[in-house]
């Protein structure tokens, strides 16, 4: 069976990158452009095996988003990944409080997207 | 796997623009409302995101100067400084800088790397800035590295196979993070053999008081392996900082695992013979500098001469160039999937019409009439909701002409001395894109003018007793088929006794002559008037106004101008949505039809025979209420037949465009009605003198007039068909 990854990301950009890479490595991709979409989804029956939040977000952002998958029954042990960058060193720590299981620091090549994801994503 | 990227960097470029607005609008609020957290906070995620992103890509200097505007919004943010004009201004120079930049990365423009540099320089002096004060106040103090530290001689061989002891405590919410301990296990499986897995189960409480979500076991793991300490170290990576975690080798204790992780595994041969200490930098850079271009190369080698590299260059260029080019003329409009989804019901309403009617012919008799024309009816409701719905696609909010305003206003007032506020309403009015394209400049020379002119110094308003920052209001609105912009100031207004004594300076009014207030105020339009007033700018008005005049009116619009002598002034414009569709007037001329655009329309009329008049230099004029308009024989002009000769059996059909009004000479008028302008460049040539082609409702083609080249081609005296 495929495995699905919930990507969330405010700029369509990298989910779009995010997503591409995903595709080809053959697992399916729920998109969300925020933390409250990604609630919402989630809420809707929406069940990856994986997510993958960015931080910097309007709406709702990474932080809090984690912490709501965090209480969501379904999603307790979700691995969660979050999109950082190298000066947010602070902001990891706050993450991985809240309930990250890892992050992927950008910039990222396709190639370390994949490595990080092998990481958590149970075999 | 190899995937590439660039195909995500359009999406890039678009997402980035729109940051740089939002952190160029944010800015400019900013300097207004300081304490506005939410606002600082948006401008912040925006800078944040374009630098995230523009690594992902690649472009690195985008990421440094945004990384260093990034770092003094943080510190505002964080309220280590405060939000000074100063400030605002560097940010403002640096995004600046950052479009010039954007720029280069999409592969056009030039960006002043020198400038840059010093503007990062300053940047980094206010960062620096709360970084000492911090220190003074006994903060926490940010970490230098010191990367020359670590010789890179001294680097540890790759070890040989060996066993590798590993203890493992995690942490006791190791599940509730979504980690996986089987995962670590298996990942250090792929680096070599576990040798031995041991299961620690002393910190396993009395089942009562067992939490099935904590984990309370820990592992010790011996692992047979050649790979080095470091990478048996990067798989705790995720799980390190709040875990026990001892890695050892069997023999001597190891020096600690190295943190410098994540090198290239691509490397160039020069830095691999550095690193091992076979040559040095310098020698490295010596021998690189040595090495040369291509053309260079063959030219050494007698394969060419140089004077074919040369023209191969220039080739390359012009390529480069081209291409370019070609990359700036596709341009693309997102288009909301809902206006879609719409369009494609009703483009099945249209087919189960059409299907109806198809039924309907074939076994038609004469008393299904009536059905036939309720079909008929249907099917026009469709087309013409059709129509609507597809102009829409092309329609966008004309907020993207107006954000660049309140900047350009900004840096005006700044170098005038002056305060001035713009006021925009009406940004969400949508309008096509082409003409949102085209209205730019000419509204950025009105709003120019007002900054520059209307508005006066400070001294001025207050001895006026105006309020010391002016205004002006930038609004957009709808109006039946039209849209209107009015950009209104409350300066010092147009000066009627100056603009009229200029006026017959310069000849274009006669002493005597009686004038309405629209027409002398509508003098400030007329070519030449402009020109000659440059030096003195009357009243601060006039400069190129014209040209703004004729930009609009080639859009099918017109602009009108109301004004109180120290009150203000207002200019108003009037624009068709689209440029596609336009109101027209069919009028006859012999058997062919042609079109009119209404704009351009004043009036029409029979004359009588005593109103027609010819006056040397002028030709044949008719005489309208004490004016002598030029009349043009359309016949003449377009050399076809007509069914009168006679001005006086015939419609005289006044026109305007630029200023200068001709009466057009044709059989009749027919009717008015919405004609689609098909292009004539594209399918057949220009011709002067007509504007396009339409099909009329009879299937006939008739020909689009393009009034101003009328009136030039008149001018010249010559025919279109020569």
């Amino acid at each position: 069976m495929d495995k699905t990854v919930l990507v969330v990301d405010d700029s369509v950009s990298m989910r779009q990158m995010v997503a591409f890479t995903l595709k080809e490595a053959g697992f399916e991709v729920i998109e969300a452009g925020d933390g409250k979409e990604a609630v919402a989804k989630l809420n809707d029956g929406a069940k990856p095996n994986l997510v993958i939040a960015d931080l910097n977000m309007p709406n709702m952002d990474g932080i809090t988003l984690i912490k709501e998958i965090r209480t969501m029954r379904a999603h307790k042990f979700t691995p969660i990944l979050m999109l950082t960058t190298e000066s947010a060193e602070a902001k990891k720590k706050e993450g991985q409080t809240a309930g990250a299981t890892g992050w992927i620091v950008k910039p990222f090549n396709p190639d370390q997207l994949l490595q990080v994801i092998n990481k958590v994503l149970p075999g | 796997m190899a995937i590439d990227l660039s195909r995500f960097q359009e999406t890039f470029f678009e997402e980035s623009s729109e940051h740089v607005e939002t952190i160029e609008t944010g800015l400019l609020q900013l300097e207004h409302r300081p304490e506005d957290l939410e606002l600082l906070n948006q401008v912040f995620r925006a800078a944040h995101s374009i630098k995230g992103n523009s690594g992902m890509f690649g472009f690195t200097a985008v990421g440094e100067l945004t990384h260093k505007m990034e770092n003094v919004l943080d510190g505002l943010r964080n309220n280590e400084m405060e939000v000074t004009e100063q400030i605002i201004d560097l940010l403002l120079q640096a995004l600046d800088g950052l479009k010039s930049l954007l720029e280069v990365a999409r592969g056009s423009g030039t960006a002043d790397e020198e400038a840059i540099k010093t503007i990062e320089t300053k940047l980094l002096a206010y960062q620096n800035g709360t970084e000492r004060e911090r220190l003074e106040a006994g903060g926490p103090r940010a970490e230098v590295q010191d990367k020359g530290a670590t010789p890179v001689a001294e680097r540890p061989a790759v070890p040989a196979r060996r066993l590798v002891t590993i203890m493992w405590v995690p942490l006791p919410e190791l599940f509730q993070r979504g980690l996986d301990p089987g995962r670590i296990f298996q990942e250090l499986a792929s680096l070599g053999r576990i040798h031995t897995l041991t299961v620690n189960a002393d910190r396993l409480p009395d089942l009562p008081a067992m939490d099935a979500e904590v984990c309370y076991l820990s592992w010790t793991v011996e692992l047979e392996t050649e790979k080095p300490l470091k990478e048996i170290d990067a798989v705790f990576d995720f799980v390190r900082d709040e875990s026990e975690l001892t890695i050892a080798e069997p023999s001597a204790p190891q020096p600690p695992a190295s943190q410098e992780m994540g090198e290239d595994e691509h490397k160039r041969l020069g830095e691999i013979l550095v690193e091992e200490g076979e040559i040095t930098q310098a020698q490295l850079e010596t021998s690189l500098s040595k090495q040369k271009r291509i053309g260079e190369i063959l030219v050494e080698d007698h394969e060419v001469g140089p004077r074919k590299i040369t023209k191969a260059l220039e080739k390359q260029h012009r390529l480069d160039t081209v291409a370019r080019a070609q990359r700036g003329e596709t341009t693309s409009i997102r288009v909301g999937t809902d206006k879609i989804d719409k369009l494609i019901n009703l483009v099945g309403e249209l087919v189960i019409t059409q299907s109806m009617m198809a039924n309907l012919t074939q076994t038609f008799t004469m008393d299904q009439v009536p059905l036939l024309q309720e079909r008929v009816l249907e099917l026009e409701r469709h087309s013409r909701e059709m129509q609507e719905r597809v102009m829409s696609i092309r329609m966008l909010p004309i907020r993207t002409a107006f954000r660049r305003f309140p900047r350009m206003v900004r840096d005006l007032a700044i170098k005038n001395g002056k305060q001035i506020q713009l006021v925009m309403s009406g940004e969400e009015t949508q309008l096509d894109k082409t003409v949102i394209e085209a209205i730019i400049d000419p509204l950025t020379h009105l709003i120019r003018n007002s900054a520059d002119h209307g508005i006066e110094p400070p001294e001025e308003r207050v001895a006026r007793g105006k309020p010391v920052q002016g205004t002006i209001k930038l609004d957009a609105f709808h109006e039946g088929g039209n849209i209107r912009i009015t950009v209104e100031d409350d300066g010092q207004g147009l000066n009627w006794d100056k603009i009229l004594a200029k006026a017959k300076q310069l000849g274009m009014v006669a002493e005597g002559e009686p004038l309405g207030k629209k027409e002398v105020w509508q003098l400030i339009f007329r070519p030449g008037f402009s020109t000659a007033e440059k030096v003195t700018d009357l009243s601060g008005r006039g400069v190129g106004m014209d040209v703004v005049k004729r930009n609009i009116e080639s859009l099918g619009g017109t602009v009108g101008v109301q004004t109180r002598e120290g009150q203000g002034t207002k200019f108003m414009i009037k624009l068709p949505l689209t440029l596609a569709i336009i109101e027209g007037m069919t009028v006859r001329i012999g058997r062919e039809g042609y079109i009119v655009p209404l704009v351009s329309i004043i009036e029409s009329v029979r004359p009588t025979k005593d109103m027609m008049k010819t006056i040397v230099g002028k030709g044949e004029v008719v005489s309208l209420r004490n004016m002598f308009v030029p009349v043009i024989r359309l016949y003449d002009l377009f050399a076809i037949e007509a069914e009168f000769t006679n001005p006086v059996q015939g419609v005289l059909v006044l026109v305007e465009a630029e200023g200068t009004k001709v009466a057009l000479m044709v059989d009749e008028l027919v009717g008015q009605q919405q004609v689609v302008i098909k292009s004539l460049e594209k399918n057949f040539q220009k011709v002067e003198g007509l504007a396009g082609a339409t099909i009329l409702g009879n299937g006939e083609v008739a020909f689009i007039l393009d009034v101003p080249g009328l009136i030039s081609l008149a001018k010249n005296g010559s025919s279109v068909l020569v």
